[in-house]
């Protein structure tokens, strides 16, 4: 009770003091924060971009700490939006909040180019520490810090800490308390006379011209970065640019290009400071060349690269099968047993079990494969593998503006895109993450499965043998994959106007990964997922089950129950007369009635009114197809893909009314365009959820007309082409 | 003798003279080590050729053959 309140009187006064940890990517960082705040943990965006803001409470005795786990990053520079989050933090914009304290994490094998990151921050002049990780490894590799002279050269405190084994973390609490009542900061370069005139001008510059005010961290950065994202909140670029300009030629007059310039004299003011702080007893002994002569090998790399790939593809589509299956059954005995409850009570009993349980377990039979998906991300990741992975097929993506850290999302989008589009979190390029999250619904996700199987079982294993049927099977995986990579080289070529980046990977040591931190990992994307995606995946299922139910006028069954008793000589089970009205309140439904309005609209694709119905209730889930065709055609919702009835239907149905009427519907063209548009169409609500979750709500929307449009065009080609025939 | 740092075979080590690029990617570069003087020593390709995979000061890093082009090296 008392820390309850203590806890709400620190969130009212808004005074917490905020802690943020900062570093390279591969320094450990987030372990650390894991290991500070433990499960204490919130994610949610950074306003306006679609960076993951990590956010946590450390308690230090009876004081509460906010922890802030800032993105990795090597340096300052940002050309997106997205990356300018970490200057914008440290410098308190944009309505952030500026932390107390930094806690600079480094990577005790890399001290020099883990600094460079600090070195700049000290600019900003907010108090520091630092804690020193990874100091097991880099003792295994013959490299010896004497940590009291670093943290002498440095003016601030210094711990060792193995975030892994969570050695250190007991000392780096309270260093961080000790430096939030007796702050130390690091030592600020010497700048050269023109640069710092330079900033000086600059700063003045801006102020003259009407912008925001810059400080001199901010200067440095409009100074060094020419495709720089901090405009100052001034219009008038050419001025700015001759000032950067006029700069640049000074310090030319160095003899430095402008370019390097920063990274140059930060390692020259590090060197210095780094004298007789590292000591390594002999060349640099690296654990990995070894176990790289085989990973990385022409055709043994290769060869593992694949396997590796197939495990987890086959995890995630196969092994993750029985959870999902039970987590239908489980849905399906909920249904069961609320259902005869609320037996006199229709409306409410469809709607908590056709509409609230179903959509909790749609819901949640996404989470075998996420969390499956999430369990070899960290493995990879952790043990060091990932970044070999992108190495070995980084040239298969690059032409088209992705990069080789998309393949993995790429690959589990074939068994579902929302853990795909979850795990493209892993590129740190913006630009190519967004392309991998909208390519990623293209890939043939294995709820597109039953539509293929039901219609290549129906209509081309019969007419054209097995051999046809599986190569049309191959065909509808391979053809989003097909389309999907021409469309990021256009999408990157002609419409996102982010410069690319250049794609440099570093090589980590390889470790051997903690179960604590891939378990860690397993249940924060979880519980991300449920929280956020979803709810709105909820939603979407109540709205949905709302136009497909309603109005649901009494009078449609009692008119059907009136014809076929009036008319004794066609008899009929309950079960099908059931049936029959089920069909017709589907068609007598709002989404019924939308489907035949916009039929017209599919019209050109060869769709009748049923298939258009069909189509259009398997927005929010693509596998509901076949359940809704059971339903239109009298069969019951209870069918699938394998089912005779459904098939035998489907092969007799005819056009009832219009130029066509008694010819078949499902010619030839229809089926390969009724397949092309599953094939092509975001028939997912969940995706559109977790794109939106991911990215945005404009993504999100731009994602789901793009890929429908293209679905609809593609569908009306291919039946328009096929009647000339 | 001079040349970019793509033209380099496995194996062959030069010094970095200068990056020619814009000032965002140059920097970017020269953060992670290629800055003017270092060695570099290329170490692997990648199966398909590119990228390549370099040891700069002890630490193994991976760049497109793209990115290599805009760092001139002099071998020795």
């Amino acid at each position: 009770m008392a820390t309850m309140d203590s806890r709400k009187s620190q969130k009212s006064s808004e005074q917490c003091p905020l802690v943020a940890l900062v570093g390279n990517p591969n320094t450990g960082k987030s372990t650390l924060f894991n290991r500070l705040t433990g499960l204490r943990q919130h994610i949610a965006n950074y306003p306006g971009v679609t960076v993951e803001k990590k956010s946590g409470l450390l308690r230090l005795g009876n004081q509460d700490l906010d922890l802030l786990d800032l993105p990795g990053c090597y340096n300052l520079t940002a050309v997106s939006r997205d990356e300018r989050v970490v200057m914008d933090v440290l410098g308190g914009r944009h309505g952030l909040r500026r932390p107390d304290l930094l806690v600079f994490v480094v990577d005790a094998s890399n001290l020099k180019r883990n600094l460079l990151l600090a070195s700049q921050c000290a600019e900003l002049g907010i108090p520091a520490i630092m804690a020193l990780n990874q100091c097991d490894a880099a003792k295994r590799n013959g490299i010896q810090i004497d940590t009291a002279l670093l943290a002498k050269q440095f003016g601030i405190p210094v711990v060792e800490t193995v975030a892994t084994r969570g050695r250190g973390v007991d000392d780096l609490k309270s260093a961080i308390s000790n430096a939030l009542s007796n702050p130390s900061f690091l030592p600020r370069i010497h700048w050269p006379e023109c640069i710092a005139k330079g900033c000086q001008v600059l700063q003045t510059g801006v102020k003259d011209l009407g912008g925001d005010g810059v400080t001199q961290a901010e200067a440095l950065r409009v100074l060094f970065d020419s495709d720089s994202v901090f405009t100052c909140g001034i219009s008038d670029k050419i001025c700015l640019k001759k000032m950067v300009d006029a700069a640049h030629q000074d310090i030319r007059g160095l003899g430095l290009s402008p370019g390097s310039a920063e990274a140059v004299l930060h390692y020259r003011h590090l060197e210095s400071l780094l004298k007789g702080v590292v000591t390594s007893t002999g060349p640099i002994a690296r654990s990995h060349e070894s176990i790289d002569a085989i990973l990385l090998h022409r055709v043994w790399g290769t060869l593992i690269f694949f396997v590796v790939m197939y495990v987890v593809f086959q995890s995630l589509y196969s092994w993750a099968g029985p959870l999902m299956d039970l987590i239908d059954t489980l849905t399906g005995m909920a249904q069961g047993f609320i259902s005869p409850l609320l037996e006199n009570m229709p409306v409410l009993q469809s709607l908590i079990c056709g509409g609230i349980i179903s959509g909790v377990g749609g819901v949640l039979v996404f989470l075998p494969q996420i969390l499956i998906l999430f369990f070899f991300i960290s493995l990879l990741e952790d043990t060091g593998y990932m970044a070999r992975a992108a190495f070995l097929v980084d040239k298969l993506f690059s032409w088209c503006g992705l990069n080789g850290r998309s393949f993995v999302p790429l690959l589990s989008s074939y068994a579902c895109a929302i853990p795909g589009v979850m795990a493209a979190r892993t590129l740190s390029d913006p630009k190519a993450r967004l392309t991998t999250i909208l390519m990623a619904p293209f890939m043939s996700c294995s709820a597109r499965l039953p539509v293929y199987i039901l219609l290549i079982g129906t209509f081309i294993e019969p007419r054209y043998g097995a051999f046809a049927a599986g190569w049309a099977l191959f065909a509808m995986h391979f053809i989003g994959l097909a389309l999907a990579l021409p469309l990021a080289w256009l999408l990157n070529t002609f419409f996102l106007k982010i410069k690319p980046q250049p794609f440099i990977l570093e090589m980590p040591d390889y470790r051997v990964p903690t179960l604590r931190n891939i378990f860690h990992r397993m249940w924060e994307r979880g519980r991300e997922f449920v929280l956020r995606a979803g709810t709105v995946i909820l939603a979407f299922s109540i709205i949905i089950w709302c136009l497909l139910y309603f109005p649901r006028n009494p009078s449609v069954a009692e008119k059907i129950r009136t014809d076929f008793a009036s008319n004794p000589t066609t008899s009929i089970s309950k079960d099908a007369l059931e049936h029959r009205i089920e069909s017709a309140y589907i068609e007598q439904s709002y989404l019924g009635r939308f489907g035949k309005a916009v039929q017209p609209v599919f019209e050109p694709a060869g769709f009748d009114w049923k298939i258009t119905v069909g189509v259009l209730s398997s927005f929010p889930a693509r596998e509901v197809i076949i359940a809704t065709m059971g339903i239109i055609y009298n069969l019951g919702a209870d069918v699938d893909e394998g089912s005779e009835d459904l098939r035998t239907i489907l092969q007799s149905e005819k056009w009832t009314s219009g130029p066509r009427m008694g010819q078949p519907v499902y010619t030839l063209p229809v089926v390969i365009g009724i397949m092309v548009f599953f094939a092509l169409c975001m028939q997912c609500g969940a995706t559109v959820a977790i794109i939106a979750r991911e990215l945005d709500w404009r993504w999100a929307t731009f994602s789901f007309f793009s890929m429908t449009t293209l679905a609809w065009i593609s569908a009306v080609v291919i039946y328009q082409i096929g009647k000339l025939f | 003798m001079s040349a970019t740092l793509d033209s380099l075979n496995v194996g062959d080590s030069a010094e970095i003279v200068d990056i020619s690029s814009d000032c965002t990617r140059a920097g970017r570069m020269a953060t992670l080590g290629f800055i003017p003087g270092r060695r570099v020593t290329v170490t692997r390709l990648a199966p398909l050729g590119d990228p390549i995979s370099v040891d700069i000061g002890g630490q193994e890093i991976s760049l497109r053959r793209a990115e290599a082009r805009l760092i001139q090296v002099k071998q020795a």
